[in-house]
């Protein structure tokens, strides 16, 4: 047999082993000359800008989406009245002027002159009462809340909305992607036609669409701001993983990527070829308590808590200085916050103690805090924060579930404390407000179950009063009690972050997550 | 029914044993279907709490809820649930719309499957080309040092997981060499070899090492029969001997090892879809579940528990028509 192998050793082996690898390299070398990799980008305006995304865009109609991978294709077709720029203040956007009448029930609006929609007709007051009256009559995810007695256009260019009663965050809410006008009776075409390939006042038009992929878009050259916007085609490729859309960043690939991790932020900022973006953003992440829980329920417990936590050195320690430290509910981006005045229950271990023996159980507890599985940032907030209750005798078991079994669990009050967070919809106070301390309404204090009758009639209050010093006092007093009673801990607001190639130019960063892509041009090399 | 009264049955005009045994072989795949379809249609059943709720997540309505019990035929009784997913997967082949892309979810994966579907018979016929050359290679320098350096190397590409791999290759050859794309295909048959050579590459390299043992041993044995001491005893060439007779001897059984291991292919395939971001059955699986698109999940579970069992049943019935002594013992 030996005599078998030896044979088989020679020359022949040498032919087969030299065939192998030229076949090897000719393949590569025929696949790699296939196609040419991009070795830098576009020289001058125009072109397209390739945007990763982790979600693809599943519906285009504006009436029925919450969630941010429809509402942020939606915002580059529709577009609404009024509209808040990357501070979080209200500008005219679609309307010229507008005006609210001394009682707050009257909303008159001008449209600018000339606007026209994508496909060129002009657009009429009659299309925006056609667009509200829909959102008014199919309520959605983004319903306007206030309530609306009549909407009626009283020329081409004149809009009308009279409230039933007054309802101060109802601007704002105009502001809400939801809020985009369309055509009266979409155009002519069916509904469900219309919204395969809409047709608004925004900077883009939708080119190609494959909803389980990338979404196309075109540059609508009526748009009303003159010369933008500055891109042919606008492309959001559909990219589920992270790490993948990292290194198309790095390669030119894509040119910009939607979902930036904290701990890739300074990776990506150091590499040179991509720069990091950042804005204020509205979301606070706290740690919530249920009210309804035998230790929870005791206002020293959960001040004790908040004055175990470290907020500075937690927000330090999980988000690589890509956010502020939380002490009221509000973020900074939103009118009427509080951070920097609240009295708020700042880390003192001597105070927490105290505070704990004022308690029902003043020797400490045993409790369980509840997050989602699939976030390495809460994990370590969850420890951190485990660490801060076993200090002053509470001990903290760390229960991590699956996403969908954690919603079930708090929507059923069946957790003791959780780490999550809050978002408001627009720049206004009442956003989150409404949806944190109202135990009637739909999220019962978000799933605390937190009820104290002075907040609400606050909150109530804080609705009616039209904006000014009344209102701020309003909402000051509102995130004191809050800061006092602690149904949530705010631990910090974290910076919204884009990456984009350096190349890229007159983005801008909006504090909801959106980008406006009409100034944005590709530098060349 | 011994194999004397079966020739004698065989004699007198009864079913053959290599029809009887087709028929055993497909009464299988038969049950393993209908046992697929079952286990599809309680996957529903296994999210934790309300599916409907789960779908809708945090600021679902009641009457959202309720509509969406409605949509997914959650009000049914579980017996009347089952007949009417039975009834629509067995005349539509279809296990409804998906809740998400509003569309069929058979045509969102026959949409998909092209893509799935060449990933991996190129990453089949590399690890097939791969494990061949290796495997001859290390049988002709038996106990050599070869033989040893390729009976390790790939034990150690084996304990490294799949996406580990692809994404060494995309940092070397992507981000680094700029050879190939990072992720995607692009248009044109040379943009789409091009976006799928490091995958293939990647899920070839996961089969290769399993492959390459068992071909070893087999190519060992066909070196060790008769008909190559013979072939060498009548003064052939010994490379004649090996590409002729060594070579094709060795070809079948990799290919019927490489359909016995479709489904590791395929599941290592659904991965290296997401680290590479191609589009493909995986990705959309990995955003069914993440959507909680219940009809979506069940029609890929449903198409790719499907395509293992007919592959299957083609290997046995290759193998078996091949090669008699691998037919299974009814």
């Amino acid at each position: 047999m030996t005599y078998m192998k030896e044979n088989y050793r020679r020359p022949e082996w040498a032919f087969l082993s030299a065939s192998m690898v030229l076949i090897g390299v000719g393949l590569l070398l025929v696949v790699a000359a296939c196609t040419k990799q991009p070795v830098g980008e576009s020289t001058s305006t125009g072109g397209s800008f390739v945007y990763g995304r982790p979600a693809s865009v599943t519906s285009l109609d504006l009436h029925k989406q919450i969630t941010s991978n429809n509402a942020f294709a939606i915002d580059k077709i529709f577009e609404p009245l009024i509209a808040f720029d990357s501070k979080g203040v209200l500008v005219d956007w679609l309307s010229e002027s507008h005006a609210v009448s001394p009682n707050g029930l009257t909303y008159t609006f001008v449209l600018r002159k000339g606007l026209k929609f994508s496909n060129g007709t002009p657009v009429k007051a009659q299309d925006a009462v056609f667009s509200l009256e829909r959102h008014l009559k199919l309520g959605g995810p983004l319903a306007i809340k206030a309530k609306v007695a009549s909407v009626t256009a009283q020329d081409e260019r004149t809009l009308v909305i009279v409230l039933d009663t007054p309802y101060t965050p109802f601007i704002t809410e105009l502001s809400n992607f939801s809020n985009g006008i369309l055509p009266k009776d979409f155009g002519g075409v069916s509904e469900e036609e219309f919204f395969k390939k809409p047709v608004g006042t925004g900077p883009f038009t939708v080119k190609a669409w494959d909803p389980a992929g990338d979404l196309t878009f075109a540059k609508n050259v009526k748009y009303w701001q003159a010369g933008k916007p500055h891109l042919d085609t606008l492309v959001y490729k559909l990219i589920q993983d992270d790490s993948q859309a990292i290194n198309q960043l790095k390669t030119g690939e894509v040119q910009g990527i939607e979902s930036v991790a904290l701990e890739n932020a300074a990776e990506l900022a150091k590499g040179g070829t991509a720069k990091v973006l950042t804005n204020g953003s509205w979301i606070t992440e706290q740690l919530f308590f249920n009210t309804l829980d035998k230790y929870f329920s005791d206002v020293h417990v959960r001040r004790a808590l908040a004055l175990s936590i470290d907020r500075a050195g937690l927000t330090k320690a999980v988000t690589f200085g890509y956010a502020e430290v939380a002490r009221a509910l509000l973020p900074p981006a939103i009118p009427y916050h509080a951070n920097a005045t609240v009295k708020a229950l700042d880390f003192d271990l001597d105070k927490a103690k105290a505070e704990l023996a004022q308690s029902k159980f003043p020797k400490g507890f045993s409790s369980k805090l509840l997050i989602a599985s699939g976030s390495g940032t809460r994990a370590q907030e969850a420890q951190i924060i485990q660490a801060a209750a076993k200090t002053i005798g509470i001990d903290l078991a760390i229960e991590v579930v699956e996403l969908a079994a954690f919603r079930q669990r708090f929507f059923a009050y069946d957790f003791s404390a959780m780490i999550n967070s809050g978002q408001a919809d627009s720049p206004e106070a009442n956003s989150i407000l409404a949806f944190q301390t109202d135990p009637q309404g739909f999220s019962k204090s978000y799933w605390t179950h937190y009820t104290n009758d002075k907040v609400t009639s606050l909150l109530y209050a804080g609705q009616g009063t039209p904006d000014g010093e009344k209102r701020a006092s309003i909402y000051a007093e509102l995130q004191q009690i809050l800061a006092d009673e602690v149904p949530y801990v705010p631990l910090y607001y974290p910076s919204i972050l884009k990456a984009v190639r350096s190349s890229v130019e007159g983005l801008v960063v909006l504090p909801n997550n959106s980008l406006l892509f009409q100034d944005v041009v590709i530098k060349g090399k | 029914m011994t194999k004397e009264s079966k020739r004698r049955a065989a004699r007198k005009g009864g079913p053959s044993p290599i029809f009887i045994w087709l028929r055993r072989s497909l009464a299988r795949t038969i049950a393993v279907v209908a046992a697929v379809v079952v286990a599809v249609f309680f996957l529903i059943r296994l999210v934790p709490g309300d599916a409907a709720k789960m779908i809708l997540g945090e600021y679902a309505t009641d009457s959202d809820i309720q509509a969406m019990r409605t949509r997914l035929g959650l009000d049914f009784p579980p017996r009347d649930q089952f007949l009417r997913f039975l009834l629509q997967v067995l005349t539509s082949g279809d296990t409804g719309k998906s809740l998400v892309y509003g569309v069929s979810a058979r045509e969102l994966i026959f949409r998909r499957a092209p893509l799935t579907l060449l990933l991996v018979g190129l990453a089949a016929v590399l690890a097939i080309v791969a494990a061949l050359f290796l495997a001859l290679l290390a049988a002709t320098h038996k106990d050599g040092p070869l033989d040893h350096m390729i009976r390790v190397l790939p034990a150690i590409s084996l304990s490294m997981p799949v996406f580990w791999i692809g994404l060494l290759l995309i940092l070397v050859f992507s981000v680094k060499l700029r050879i190939f794309p990072v992720g995607g295909v692009k248009e044109g048959l040379g943009g789409l070899l091009h976006g799928l050579a490091l995958p293939a590459i990647t899920v070839a390299l996961s089969q290769v090492p399993s492959l390459v043992r068992s071909l070893r041993v087999q190519i060992l044995e066909v070196l060790d029969s008769d008909f190559v001491v013979t072939l060498r005893a009548a003064g052939l060439p010994s490379r004649r001997i090996l590409f002729r007779h060594v070579l094709r001897s060795s070809a079948i059984p990799a290919v019927m090892l490489l359909g016995v291991n479709l489904a590791y292919l395929m599941g290592g395939t659904m991965v290296i879809e997401q680290v590479f971001g191609l589009k493909g059955i995986g990705t959309l699986l990995f955003a069914a579940i993440s959507n909680r698109d219940l009809p979506l999940i069940q029609g890929i579970a449903l198409y790719c528990a499907l395509a293992v069992v007919l592959v299957g049943l083609l290997t046995d019935v290759g193998a078996g028509l091949l090669d008699p002594r691998t037919r299974a013992k009814p």
